[in-house]
């Protein structure tokens, strides 16, 4: 029999689909999903990869379970986005072996440049079957029930796990398993379902298979509302009055929370299940005046049960996300009691909650690229070529990303991911007389932002582009990628030749050495003089990777600032912004924090006074 | 019984080696454990917040709610602050007194709080408690990274629930070996600052 462990979410999410047998497995890196891929690399005998972005990495799982072996997608919301071109097909061809996509989100964007439902994409939009966890425990046994399911019905399964269960830990129970059990590859041509074409059907009198396939998937809708009557997802705890409350996934673990701050019992009905359980749900409202939906993000339970209340004709006040309590963020179990105490003014809530007075301002704390980091001069010189020739500079994601922030607030944007090269294109085509640039790291830009440098080049657009090249995916955690010559396991790996990837696409391929702090500036200099798409590729390891394991980056050099003469004019401070360079508004004077500092001397040539050295 | 503990500090400061110690120690008693991290991006110098909570009771949410906190361990002194509103009535606090500037402190932005402005509101705002250098203790010791384990001393001590030997014979099973004499050390230092 097997042991227990206490372990992170994510990894109770992958030792659920070792333990299902999963064989193929593949993601792009994203909080708070990373580490559900990475808990692959500990097991023999599956392919995990970290593919270029999120839609190739379901097209792979897909053509994984087409050849019957069980596997899985893995990302976050955005993720999700990208790949939905792709889940509006999987939805009608069905599947093979089993498919489970983790589709996590991050309510209150805690590590995102958005917050949002995937929910709404993939089942309001896909009508795909959702397993919303609330806690670590649960989301391991649905992964196992998942497989049997998506196998049982065709359907690819979505788990979609909020950041609370990713980022939980606890103790998980780790099974058995029996890896001469599990499906061997074996394709089998099924030409009706996986060639998606506007081609007649003749047994369904003549519609187009697309439609066919649409038919087919609403059939199947029915069929999986019946097969979630009975999940042991789903259920009621019974309560006194005529309010019940609705726990969502994570939501309810908020109501369990809140329940015991309230001087009342509340009937609960869990909810974990997309499509929801009608006849359950019609059952628990029976003797219901109102009833509160605790979800995150967006009403998408709440609509489905006033859809419900209205097909039924039941007089209901379905009350939710849609306005009742915060529409926005995540929950909390005081947000629970907030609504609570809204629609039952009479009840009593034991100890309610007293902030503390506390009576001193609190600085914010915001992220910059780590002391050391090659990104830190790269952008200082980017600056003083962009202050220089007036630029607009468009950002991405990434550790460069923090740029866009005080003091150096370069980036004029950021969007999604690898947006920026399309973005400076459309600037210049607009008309824009500045100069356009665009900061995009290599991760990103083997991701999306490939697409749109082709596009750029193509369109004989004019733009510079920083191709931030650190060999790695470093703002969560390191994952290597097609530029970094290995592979998730750490094997050797192919990896692209960016000089001979810019000469085929034609546009003016430059190199730099961020920590040549000269060269850096006179060739993006140069590339701004430039007719036409200059890609600027500036190639040093991670810092915080490299060091790490004990790469030399440079000849560490005592570093002081010289405090006769620094003047306080900041610009060490606004142009670089290196965190060890601490301004004393006292005497207006800077020096650098020693516990800080690692003597890449980097800040020294930015003094023009010469007070650094 | 229940223990709700958060730890707040800065991305870098390490506190991970503590709640691990921490769980350990209430598994080896039987009861239940939850936590839960905000892991922010890998660069360093963002907040960060873990929630750990222990009882004798099925914990539902990782979060602990507002005012239950019975233990706020603060790794960094405006990181605890700004998590003040999680401490209980009649909860407790262990401030390791640090000051780790931020990008607008640096600026001129904003102003980091004097240490003696940190401490009376802290004093003000909270009745029961510790204010120690753990990260100074750390270094004397010869490695900063040890402030969350010299913070574990002083909860070994303090504290009735965590048994000072017990929880050591935590921190000697899980330490790395090639850590294991510095921490050893340092939990110890930490008993000596209360
Ligand atoms: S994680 Fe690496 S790339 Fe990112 S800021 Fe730190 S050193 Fe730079
Ligand atoms: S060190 Fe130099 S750049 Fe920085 S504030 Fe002083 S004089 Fe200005
Ligand atoms: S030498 Fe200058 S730039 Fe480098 S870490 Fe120290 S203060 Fe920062």
């Amino acid at each position: 029999m097997g042991e227990k462990k206490y372990v992170m979410g994510n990894f109770a999410i992958t030792r659920g689909a070792v333990e299902s047998g999963v064989q193929v497995a593949a993601g792009y890196p994203g909080t708070p999903s990373t580490e559900i891929l990475e808990g692959f690399a500990e097991y023999q005998g599956i392919h995990a990869e970290w593919s270029c972005n999120e839609k190739v990495a379901l097209e792979v799982a897909l053509g994984a379970s087409l050849s019957n072996v069980r596997s899985m997608a893995v990302m976050k919301h955005n993720g999700t986005n990208v790949s939905t071109d792709l889940l509006m097909h999987l939805n009608f061809t069905g599947i093979s072996g089993g498919l489970v996509v983790i589709s996590a989100d991050d309510p209150a964007g805690h590590s995102s440049q958005n917050e949002e439902d995937s929910r709404i994409l993939v089942h309001t939009y896909a009508n795909l079957p959702v397993f919303d966890p609330s806690n670590a425990i649960e989301a391991k046994s649905m992964v196992k029930d998942a497989y049997e399911l998506s196998e049982k019905t065709e359907m690819c399964f979505i788990l979609r796990p909020v950041m609370r269960v990713c980022h939980s830990r606890a103790v998980i129970p780790f099974e058995d398993y029996d890896e001469a059990s599990f499906p061997k590859a074996q394709w089998r041509d099924d030409r009706d379902r996986y060639i998606m074409s506007g081609v007649e059907v003749p047994e369904l009198g003549g519609i187009k298979r697309p439609q066919a396939r649409h038919r087919w998937l609403n059939n199947k809708y029915k069929e999986l509302q019946e097969l979630f009557e009975g999940s042991p997802y789903n259920h009621v705890e019974d309560g006194e009055g005529n309010i019940g409350l609705v726990g969502c996934g994570i939501g309810y673990t908020y109501i369990k929370e809140a329940a015991g701050m309230l001087g009342k019992k509340y009937p609960i009905l869990k909810l974990c299940t997309l499509p929801i359980p009608k006849k359950k749900i019609l059952g628990f409202l029976q003797d219901k005046e109102k009833v509160i939906v605790f979800e995150e993000l967006e009403p998408v339970v709440e609509n489905l049960i006033k859809q419900l209340c209205q097909e039924n004709r039941i007089p209901m006040e379905v009350l939710g996300r849609s306005g009742f309590y915060p529409p926005d963020g995540e929950l909390t179990a005081q947000m629970v009691l907030d609504a609570v105490k809204k629609a039952d003014p009479e009840v009593k809530v034991i100890e309610e909650f007293q902030p503390r007075k506390i009576d001193i301002e609190i600085p914010v704390r915001t992220r910059t690229q780590c002391v050391g980091c090659s990104y830190r001069s790269l952008l200082y010189n980017v600056k003083r070529i962009a202050r220089r020739y007036k630029g607009i500079v468009f950002g991405d994601i990434g550790c460069h990303d923090a740029g866009s922030f005080k003091p150096l607030e370069l980036q004029s944007t950021i969007y999604c991911m690898g947006a920026s090269v399309g973005m400076a294109t459309g600037a210049f085509f607009a008309g824009e007389k500045r100069p356009v640039f665009s900061i995009i790291g290599d991760s990103t830009f083997f991701h999306l932002g490939l697409n749109g440098l082709i596009n750029a080049s193509y369109q004989n657009g004019k733009q510079v582009v920083v191709l931030c090249d650190n060999a790695t995916t470093a703002m969560t955690g390191f994952q290597p990628h097609a530029g970094s010559g290995i592979n998730l396991y750490g094997e050797s790996a192919k990896k692209v030749d960016l000089n001979k990837f810019g000469e085929a696409i034609g546009v003016s391929v430059h190199h730099v050495d961020p920590y040549d702090n000269k060269r850096t500036y006179e060739t993006l200099k140069e590339a701004v003089q430039e007719e036409g798409v200059s890609l600027v590729i500036s190639s040093r390891a991670c810092y915080l990777k490299g060091s790490r394991e004990g790469i030399k980056f440079f000849e560490p050099r005592e570093v002081h600032v010289d405090q006769e003469r620094c003047n306080g004019c900041m610009v060490c401070i606004n142009d670089f912004g290196c965190p060890a360079l601490i301004y004393e508004a006292d005497n207006k004077k800077v020096h650098i924090d020693e516990l800080t500092c690692v003597h890449c001397a980097m800040c020294a040539v930015v003094c023009k006074r010469g007070a650094i050295s | 019984m229940k223990k709700d503990i958060l730890i707040a500090g800065v991305g870098g400061q390490g506190s991970l080696f503590a709640t691990n110690v921490l769980c350990q120690y209430a598994l080896e008693r039987g009861l239940n454990v939850l936590g839960t991290e905000t892991i922010g991006a890998a660069q360093r110098g963002g907040s960060v917040v873990s929630h750990m909570r222990i009882s004798d009771q099925p914990i539902y949410s990782p979060l602990v709610p507002p005012g239950r906190g019975d233990v706020l361990l603060g790794m960094e002194s405006i990181e605890f602050l700004r998590n003040i509103k999680i401490l209980a009535r009649n909860g407790y606090y262990i401030l390791n007194l640090y000051s780790l500037p931020t990008v607008y402190t640096n600026l001129g932005i904003d102003r980091y709080p004097s240490e003696d402005e940190i401490v009376a509101a802290v004093k003000e705002a909270c009745e029961k408690g510790y204010i120690i250098p753990a990260t100074v203790k750390a270094a004397e010791l010869g490695n900063t990274q040890m402030t969350n384990v010299v913070m574990l001393g002083v909860l070994g001590k303090v504290d009735d629930f965590f048994e000072y030997s017990e929880v050591k014979k935590i921190v000697e099973k899980i330490s790395p070996k090639k850590f294991l004499k510095e921490n050893l050390m340092a939990y110890e230092a930490g008993r000596e600052l209360v």
